[in-house]
């Protein structure tokens, strides 16, 4: 069940709204909500929901063993070793050993078997979740969980257990026991949900429509520009799609109390690549970076390396090289995290060569050039990062690489019209990636206090049109995708 | 060492971290006031305080540090 079918909006969503709210305890309101999080993944996973609360109950019973030995010098780390091999063991076999035994298939020549297995609901999204979890009891970071059916309402909380964003136990330890949901709260909620569905709904799928026909043309049917344009459209609709999804979990957290951190901060308007992934999706960047990247380079052996570097190189270049080993780890598991193949290894690996290279001198070059230029450096490479990414076999990438480039042989009559009578659509969308909508809100209300406060009074039945829009879309149109469901 | 001492140590470090001689960290300086301190430049940092101090940081501290001030607390609490 995606948030974005008439099955969730029009049902699942309201009777769990009704449930929680006719609750009047909070231990109520929890058990209301682990169960309709229950119902909600079974409806997509019947049997693989079994793997869900079997990972948080090993999970929960490894965090509470490293809390009552905190003092051992070996249990906690024993602990943390086991409970890494098991959560990223499921992982492996559900997600990568099809991608694995293909592999070796191809490296060899041998013939084994390809296990064909499916791939549960949301596991990369949960999988890092419960990890985070169990590593901050490590880090005696928080206070450990002692009732299970809290844990699991951490873990599968229907909001953001699908796609994110990787929501850290620490965030809403508190809120669990504490949480107050206002008047306020919940109208917020509901404004950030619309928000989300509008830009899943309307944007994502009217940008992927016009993405699908370039993106899945034969490469000689496609001009440079068509090419191009078939690229920012997809890439639009990535961001109003997962970013989309985004606004709906928090939206839908705030409804019912919790504050979830932000996944997206307008990841296009950046400047470097750097500045990129810092925008967009927050929450798996500062995942990889508190729980991959920082541990790697405080090691011993990264120090160890680091010291070697600075000893032959010189302290500057010599201090770099750990660092960029680092990356390229952390950007490899980036790419796999992504998908089970190797367009998203070489994705990841591409985005760790921007950031090393701007790391390295490519960063103050940049810095120096007129603000346009910067932005035109990132979104070349962002989009092209998008093509990489869309394309799973390497040789119509290249293809489709050529044409980008220019060496295409093509003629596209179609693009102009496409352009013509999608015009006002195509602005509003561009406009959408920018904060050109908040801006222009604060403004006015600096401005004139009377004006905003009859634009905050015209959110409910901008809200009633959005979700009349959006259900008449649903009803009519088949082309309802969900790019992130493959994770 | 007094915590004026740890801030002199800690401003020379700084500077050869951003390679930049007009840094100066007080009390409140955070990672917003210091152009280029991103999360590559802050393990660079820990690193090259670890050593300087000849003290060792939890994980713990290095991802929940929230300005100089409280960098100053723990290497004085370490020293």
């Amino acid at each position: 069940m995606v948030f974005s079918s008439l099955t969730f909006i029009y049902l699942f969503l309201p009777a769990n709204f009704i449930l929680y709210y006719m609750s009047k305890s909070r231990t109520w309101r929890n058990t209301v909500l682990v169960c309709c999080s229950m119902f909600f993944y079974a409806w997509g996973e019947p049997v693989w929901v079994l793997l869900l609360i079997f990972s948080a109950l090993i999970d929960y019973l490894m965090a509470l063993v490293i809390d009552r030995y905190r003092e051992h010098p070996t249990i906690p780390k024993l602990m943390v070793a086991l409970t890494l091999c098991a959560n990223l063991g499921f992982l492996i076999i559900f997600k990568y050993s099809g991608f694995l035994v293909e592999s070796v298939n191809s490296l060899t020549g041998l013939g084994l078997p390809v296990p064909q297995i499916a791939l549960p609901i949301g596991i990369s999204f949960y999988t890092f979740q419960i990890i985070s979890y169990v590593i901050d009891i490590y880090r005696d970071d928080v206070p450990v969980q002692r009732n299970f059916w809290k844990f699991l309402l951490y873990v599968s909380m229907f909001h953001q257990l699908v796609a994110g964003p990787i929501v850290r136990y620490a965030h809403i330890a508190h809120e669990i026991d504490h949480r107050q949901a206002s008047m306020e709260d919940i109208s917020h909620g509901i404004n950030r949900f619309m928000v989300g569905l509008s830009k899943k709904v309307i944007f994502a799928n009217g940008c992927g429509q016009m993405a699908t026909s370039y993106m899945a043309a034969a490469p000689q049917n496609l001009t440079a520009l068509s090419a191009w344009f078939g690229l920012a459209m997809y890439s639009m609709q990535f961001y109003f799609d997962f970013s989309g999804y985004s606004d709906m979990a928090i939206g839908m957290g705030r409804m019912f109390g919790f504050h979830y951190y932000e996944n997206f901060d307008y990841p296009f308007i950046s400047q470097s690549v750097s500045e990129y992934w810092r925008r967009w999706h927050i929450s798996l960047g500062t995942w990889f970076k508190d729980y991959l990247f920082y541990p790697l380079m405080m090691s011993g052996g990264f120090r160890k390396f680091g010291k070697w570097g600075k000893a032959r190189f010189g302290k500057k270049n010599g201090a770099l090289l750990p660092t960029v080993a680092a990356l390229c780890i952390v950007w490899l598991a980036t790419g796999l995290w992504h998908g089970a193949n190797w367009n998203f290894v070489i994705w990841g690996l591409y985005f760790g060569f921007w950031l090393i290279v701007e790391m390295l001198f490519l960063g103050k070059m940049i810095a120096k050039l007129p603000r346009f230029f910067r932005h035109v450096y990132l979104m070349v490479i962002v989009m092209v990062g998008f093509g990489i990414f869309n394309f799973s076999d390497m040789a119509s990438f290249g293809a489709f690489l050529g044409v980008l480039m220019g060496f295409g042989t093509g003629s596209d009559p179609t693009l102009a019209l496409t352009v013509s009578g999608n015009i006002y659509f195509i602005i509003i969308s561009v406009l959408f990636c920018t904060p050109a909508v908040p801006y222009l809100w604060k403004r006015i209300a600096e401005k004139s206090e009377r004006t905003a406060l009859v634009l905050e009074g015209l959110r409910v039945p901008a809200n009633l049109a959005i979700l009349l829009l959006c259900t008449a879309l649903l009803v009519g149109q088949s082309y309802n995708p969900f790019m992130y469901f493959r994770f | 060492m007094e915590r004026n001492e740890i801030f002199e140590k800690l401003n020379e470090i700084f500077q050869d971290v951003f390679d930049r001689e007009d840094i100066t960290v007080n009390e409140h300086t955070v990672a917003a006031d210091i152009n280029g301190w991103d999360s590559l430049m802050h393990i660079t940092l820990m690193q090259a305080v670890e050593d300087e101090f000849d003290i060792k940081f939890s994980m713990k501290q290095i991802v929940n540090l929230q300005n100089v001030g409280d960098m100053v607390t723990i290497i004085g609490g370490k020293l």
